[in-house]
């Protein structure tokens, strides 16, 4: 298996779509690559031979109109559509080449390595130093005095410790939704996972939060290799290194951010960019 | 700030693929560990979930296993027999279903219309700041235990009756000055005499049926209000925006409606009917008869086993009670399993 | 046109009469049911009632071996049937959620809800008291937990099945196993409402007689042996009260009060708790 055949991989669409080795060279690893994957909720199929790559240490957007399947993309990188009995994946996903869609994958072990934050911010009916907790207690047993420390890293990580080290024992739902979101992303960061997803991260948000966790991201990137779906354009321009435009199931175009948005290939990425549907 | 414990993103490797980190490692070690214990809560939960079919199997089992001596010694005139004698150890479930069947009809007569009233003065009528306390109310008629309406009825209400109601209701039906200082007209209807007739003693099966109607008025008003108030409000607005009067809003639009949700509300009502115990027991009069009085005392299945069962002797005996709980068991499955049912397509068409 | 007017109007003010007259009866025979429970129970009520036996007809005493009695049937009945009730609650909502088997166990289970208790009864004599050979408290405990069972299952999943599933996928997400999530994310996020639940059972259980007919029976004398017949609260109520003495039928009103008292008390808790919102 070798990077650059895996690089040059040609979408369904008639015309092949480059990656173009314009960011930074193409030196970026690939640590999450998607090859030749359908996805069905019951008898419908919601992704159509998807094939993508995640670059290690970079931001990919995923963007597209509603019910183009970004989300569902996003679930199946950490297998969270199996807790659901109709929804099924075929295909490939490979992660440091190995797939996580065969049968013998552990998927708790799947999911402390690749990590999620929803649309909605979801803090656990727990104190804000419990929820950090939480998932560092799964996996370690910790001297009070390290586990503050990583809850205090954690929450630094999350651009929330100066906010709540006072407070530490409050509740989670007493904060209010920009930080809820960023305790969220402090609690992901918390159990060192390799890749974070996050699911709309903003969409339940103002624009001061917004602008906060956007600058989270970028400062995580370098840590992390990171994909995020959203449905602002202008957010996937001001965060992202790499763009996907979905449409309907499928894969329409995988490029560089800077050339989606300004010179892209495909006639629909085109007409969703400028807006004439979406 | 530390960098300890994150490592550069790109060599995370798997197990397989040579050089496994400590990191990974302990993880797939923690990870295994709690596999065992995750399949073991699962298999737990789903043991105690399948106990209540469990449950269910067992009593059906248990009272036919415990009914069939009596009714192989008996066969079907089981069911049809009146008579009810341990000495010559005879047994007849005839009055017993008869006086269950007549109490709940009694019960239901009376509990509906007054429960479906009740309902539409919360839904339509009452003034928001009324519909809390009433609605309590009327939930705590449903929280008292059943021996407490045993107790009252026997001490407060079957005198009450027998003073007061049951001699103005003979001399009203049987024309004959008996009883009462009555001097009114009176009605001369064959049918209502002889339902009506007989010594006033007090209890009887009309005292256990009114008994019961008050127990089972909760359950038909609480569901009822439930699905009344499911109703889309739009759907009431434009029978009101064609001037309808609320009656008549209640009557076409809602009724209809919930028709199926009221209806299973009423066949839970019956179902607690049939099965009450301790409310029946105390004003029924327990004797083995069927009469065409609503005065005279009788009894019912539940009655019968309460009563009967601790001093039952001979397995004959003993195996005829438990048969005719059987039977009691089996009618209320069925009610009961009607109502769920309709319950059931009420919540689907809701969503 | 205009009479047809008159009379709809004339049979609505007549039905709408009829309904405040429904709900004013209605609520005369909770009034009147009440204020008899009170009037006859507490005339009677004193210290005396909590700390001597029951006698014998004729002679004063109290209530206490039917008290301790039916806490104790009670305390074991509830400790019985919680687990297995929330358990079996707990499959139902997590895991089988969209199974046929569930839907199957609901419908099995909403249907014992509201099965007679007698027939429970009959049920635990056949397959305790019978083969034992002699009546006993645990017998009187299992009947009355075959009742708390359906209640608590009931609540339970009705509780667990209102966690939003973001709560759950994002433990998941986190790497938590299915069990962990339920344990403590979504049990925690439906406690409130799984304790009202058990408040809800113990009050059901606490007025029940008929399940203890034949399985606990009834003890005249104070005893804590479980494996003899064992006094209660209901049991007493009913035996004294259908005899002809006045003091043991004041003694019965005296416990009904006692056991209303209780069984309000209980639904008032279980309100409060799902009414007050949860923090945390």
């Amino acid at each position: 298996m070798n990077m650059a055949s895996v690089q040059s991989t040609a979408t369904s669409v008639p015309t092949p779509v480059s990656t173009s080795t314009a960011v930074s060279g193409a030196n970026y690893p690939e640590k999450v690559s998607v090859r030749n994957l359908n996805f069905y909720y019951g008898q419908n199929k919601a992704l159509k031979n998807v094939n993508v790559s995640l670059y290690a240490g970079m931001v990919t957007a995923f963007i597209g109109p509603s019910g183009c399947g970004k989300s569902t993309l996003l679930r199946i990188l950490n297998r969270i559509y199996d807790l659901y009995p109709h929804q099924r994946a075929e295909g490939e996903v490979l992660i440091d080449n190995a797939n996580i869609l065969s049968p013998g994958q552990d998927l708790n072990y799947l999911r402390a390595r690749v990590g999620m934050v929803f649309q909605k911010p979801t803090p656990f009916p727990m104190s804000i130093y419990e929820n950090i907790a939480f998932g560092i207690r799964l996996y370690e047993r910790l001297p009070k005095s390290e586990l503050d420390g990583r809850v205090e890293s954690a929450l630094r990580r999350g651009a929330l410790w100066e906010e709540v080290k006072n407070k530490l024992s409050a509740n989670g739902l007493s904060l209010s939704g920009g930080q809820q979101q960023r305790l969220c992303i402090a609690r992901t960061v918390a159990v060192r996972p390799e890749v974070i997803l996050l699911d709309e991260p903003c969409s339940a948000l103002d624009p001061i939060s917004t602008a906060k966790i956007e600058e989270l991201i970028d400062e995580l990137k370098n840590d992390y290799t990171i994909a995020i779906v959203t449905h602002n354009m202008q957010q996937a321009a001001r965060v992202s290194d790499y763009t996907a435009f979905m449409y309907l199931g499928e894969l329409v175009e995988f490029d560089a951010t800077s050339k989606i948005f300004t010179s892209p290939v495909d006639p629909r990425t085109q007409d969703y960019i400028t807006g004439r549907f979406g | 700030m530390t960098t300890a414990g994150r490592r550069p993103v790109v060599d995370m490797a798997l197990p397989s693929s040579g050089a496994a980190l400590p990191l990974s490692e302990e993880r797939s070690k923690v990870l295994s560990r709690l596999r065992g214990g995750d399949a073991i809560f699962r298999h737990v939960t789903r043991a105690a979930a399948i106990s209540v079919l469990l449950i269910l199997g067992g009593v059906i089992f248990s009272l036919i296993q415990g009914a069939a001596p009596a009714l192989r010694a008996f066969g079907l005139t089981f069911f049809v027999q009146e008579s009810w004698n341990p000495v010559t150890e005879r047994f007849g479930a005839l009055a017993p279903i008869y006086g269950t069947i007549i109490t709940s009809l009694i019960a239901m007569l009376i509990a509906v219309p007054f429960g479906l009233l009740i309902t539409l003065f919360l839904t339509e009528l009452s003034p928001l700041w009324l519909r809390r306390p009433i609605g309590i109310a009327i939930e705590l008629l449903a929280g008292i235990p059943s021996i407490i309406y045993g107790i009252w009825g026997l001490f407060v209400f079957a005198p009450f009756l027998q003073q007061h109601v049951q001699p103005f209701m003979i001399d009203l039906f049987n024309c004959v000055p008996l009883i009462s200082t009555f001097q009114g007209s009176c009605v001369a209807a064959p049918g209502l005499s002889l339902l009506f007739a007989g010594p006033p003693y007090g209890i009887g099966m009309l005292t256990a049926g009114l008994i019961l109607a008050i127990m089972v008025l909760p359950f038909v008003t609480s569901i009822s209000r439930d699905v009344f108030e499911a109703v889309p409000p739009v759907l009431k607005e434009a029978a009101y925006g064609v001037g309808c009067t609320t009656w008549e809003v209640v009557r076409y639009v809602v009724l209809p409606y919930s028709r199926v949700g009221v209806i299973g509300g009423i066949m839970l009502g019956l179902g607690r009917a049939l099965g009450e115990t301790m409310a029946v027991t105390f004003v029924i009069g327990n004797a083995h008869r069927i009469s065409t009085s609503l005065f005279a005392p009788a009894t019912t299945i539940s009655a019968t086993i309460a009563n009967e069962f601790t001093e039952a002797i001979g397995d004959l005996y003993t195996s005829s009670l438990i048969a005719l709980g059987l039977i009691l068991f089996m009618i209320t499955f069925i009610v009961l399993a009607i109502a769920r049912y309709m319950l059931l397509r009420m919540e689907r068409r809701i969503g | 046109m205009f009479d047809l007017y008159k009379s709809r109007r004339r049979r609505n003010t007549v039905v709408l009469g009829l309904s405040i007259a429904a709900t004013a009866i209605g609520l005369s025979w909770l009034a009147a049911i009440l204020g008899t429970l009170l009037w006859e129970g507490f005339s009677g009520l004193s210290l005396q009632v909590f700390t001597e036996m029951t006698p014998p007809p004729g002679s004063n005493g109290g209530l206490l071996n039917p008290i301790i009695g039916s806490l104790i049937l009670t305390g074991l009945a509830v400790a019985v049937g919680t687990p297995i009730g929330i358990l079996a609650g707990t499959y139902m909502a997590e895991y089988g959620r969209y199974q046929k088997l569930t839907m199957l166990i609901r419908f099995i289970n909403d249907i014992l809800l509201s099965a007679p208790s007698i027939v429970i009864g009959l049920f635990v004599y056949e397959v305790m008291v019978a083969p034992m050979g002699h009546f006993s408290g645990y017998a009187g405990a299992v009947a009355l937990a075959l009742l708390v069972i359906p209640v608590v299952v009931r609540t339970t999943e009705d509780m667990l099945a209102l966690v939003p599933k973001e709560l759950r996928e994002a433990a998941s997400a986190l790497g938590m196993p299915r069990s962990k999530v339920i344990q403590k994310v979504s049990y925690r996020a439906a406690r409130a409402g799984m304790i009202t639940g058990v408040l809800l059972a113990v009050a059901r259980i606490s007025g029940e007689t008929a399940p203890l007919l034949f399985t606990a029976l009834n003890n005249q004398f104070f005893s804590t042996n479980l494996n003899a017949p064992v006094a209660s609260l209901p049991v007493v109520i009913f035996q004294f009260a259908l005899s002809p003495y006045p003091d043991w039928q004041r003694l019965a009103w005296i416990g009904a009060l006692i056991i209303t008292l209780a069984v309000l008390a209980l639904s008032i808790i279980a309100r409060a708790l799902t009414a007050a919102p949860s923090r945390g």
